[in-house]
């Protein structure tokens, strides 16, 4: 295949049937950074808080315990390769199944920890992200019925029409609601006031990496210039 | 300028954030009656008409896509068709029961046991095979998260000092 996305030229594919994974450049790159962000998480420890008492000498250490450490390593390591993923996918769906993924695994990871405010945090962000999957998955949808197809190789060469802009629209207002960007940051801001902190960085990491990929996905359905 | 920045502490409030969010996806989705609807016709994954299979009196409506299994294809189309060759090839395969339950009624296609040995669906199973393994990976991360949980807040749950 001799396509250019986005004046990167494709140096490659990996054909999944009608999945195809492109390898354009900034693609790769984001995919190696979130592979390697992941690996470095794989391999380190928790952070432990401390909770000074004012006026005594009872400062408390806030620790994560070991099956508590697990469940969170895990669930890490799983958001990781689904940023890694939804990097250098070439198909709409399935950019949209993998951003689902991150979004529960999201909960996962803040879902065992001790703090009462911060499990309230994460349920409203729970509720955000499961209204979200209406929008996320409707503008693919919306966007597959208005072109006949949600591979984005073929989707580059389509004209734009209104539905189309409709349903990025609607895509964009889900992968905000599953990722937890302005404004709806409060939810997921809140959800960061915990130890666990390597652990933690991922739900931050995977949002920025979709956010930039959900741009140039954007920029290739609507073709601006 | 004060009314902003009460504006801006609101939205800094969880429990408010789910409203707010199903707000903004209300308004747009009333926006949406109002964009100009264009289908295209030249679907990638077609149905057939609704009710015509039924107005035919198949038995495996509305899910026939005919084809005999391994030698002749059903209708399934492919995005890129050089990346499944053999799509088509075992969609119109029924088990034996599932043979002699469709000689028998003509709702075959609509109930419980058409899935299993009955009609297999090659869209969801090999030209979008990876889809449908996400999609179970994140059932499965959904009870995953839902047992630690239950495990380790309900019966080994230890009172915290």
């Amino acid at each position: 295949m001799d396509i250019i996305i986005m004046g990167q030229q494709l140096l490659g594919y990996i054909p999944l049937g009608d999945i195809v994974l492109y390898m354009a450049p900034l693609n790769l790159f984001m995919f190696a950074g979130a592979l390697a962000f992941t690996t470095l998480i794989a391999i380190s420890r928790t952070e432990t808080q401390v909770e000074a008492g004012f006026g005594t000498l009872k400062d408390k250490e806030v620790k994560v315990g070991k099956e508590e450490f697990k469940i969170r390593r895990f669930l890490a390591i799983i958001c990781g390769l689904a940023t890694a993923g939804a990097m250098i996918t070439g198909d709409l769906f399935n950019f949209t199944l993998f951003v689902c993924l991150i979004g529960i695994v999201n909960i996962g990871i803040v879902a065992a920890v001790k703090q009462v405010d911060v499990l309230d945090a994460a349920f409203q962000y729970g509720l955000v992200a499961m209204i979200a999957t209406l929008p996320l998955f409707g503008g693919a949808a919306m966007i597959l019925a208005s072109t006949g197809t949600i591979s984005l190789l073929e989707i580059l060469n389509i004209p734009t029409t209104a539905m189309m802009i409709f349903g990025s629209l609607l895509l964009l207002l889900g992968v905000a609601g599953e990722t937890g960007v302005a404004p709806f940051y409060a939810t997921k801001a809140e959800m960061f006031r915990t130890p666990g902190s390597p652990f933690l960085l991922i739900i931050h990491l995977s949002s920025l990496l979709v956010i930039v990929r959900l741009i140039e996905i954007l920029l290739i359905i609507n073709k601006p210039f | 300028m004060s009314r902003i920045g009460r504006l801006w502490n609101s939205l800094a409030t969880p429990r408010r954030i789910p409203r707010f969010f199903s707000i903004i996806l209300g308004i747009l989705l009333l926006a949406g009656f109002l964009v100009p609807m264009g289908l295209n016709n030249e679907q990638l994954y077609p149905r057939p008409a609704p009710q015509l299979q039924i107005n035919e009196q198949d038995p495996l409506a509305p899910y026939d896509r005919g084809g005999v299994p391994l030698k002749e294809p059903g209708i399934v189309k492919s995005q890129y068709p050089e990346f499944s060759e053999k799509a088509g090839m075992v969609t119109g395969y029924l088990s034996p029961i599932a043979i002699g339950v469709s000689n028998t009624t003509l709702y075959f296609g609509t109930s419980i046991y058409s899935s299993p040995g009955g009609l297999i669906d090659e869209i969801l199973y090999y030209s979008r095979g990876f889809d449908t393994i996400l999609e179970s990976s994140i059932l499965m991360m959904a009870f995953v998260i839902a047992s630690w949980v239950a495990i380790n807040f309900t019966m080994r749950r230890r009172e915290d000092e």
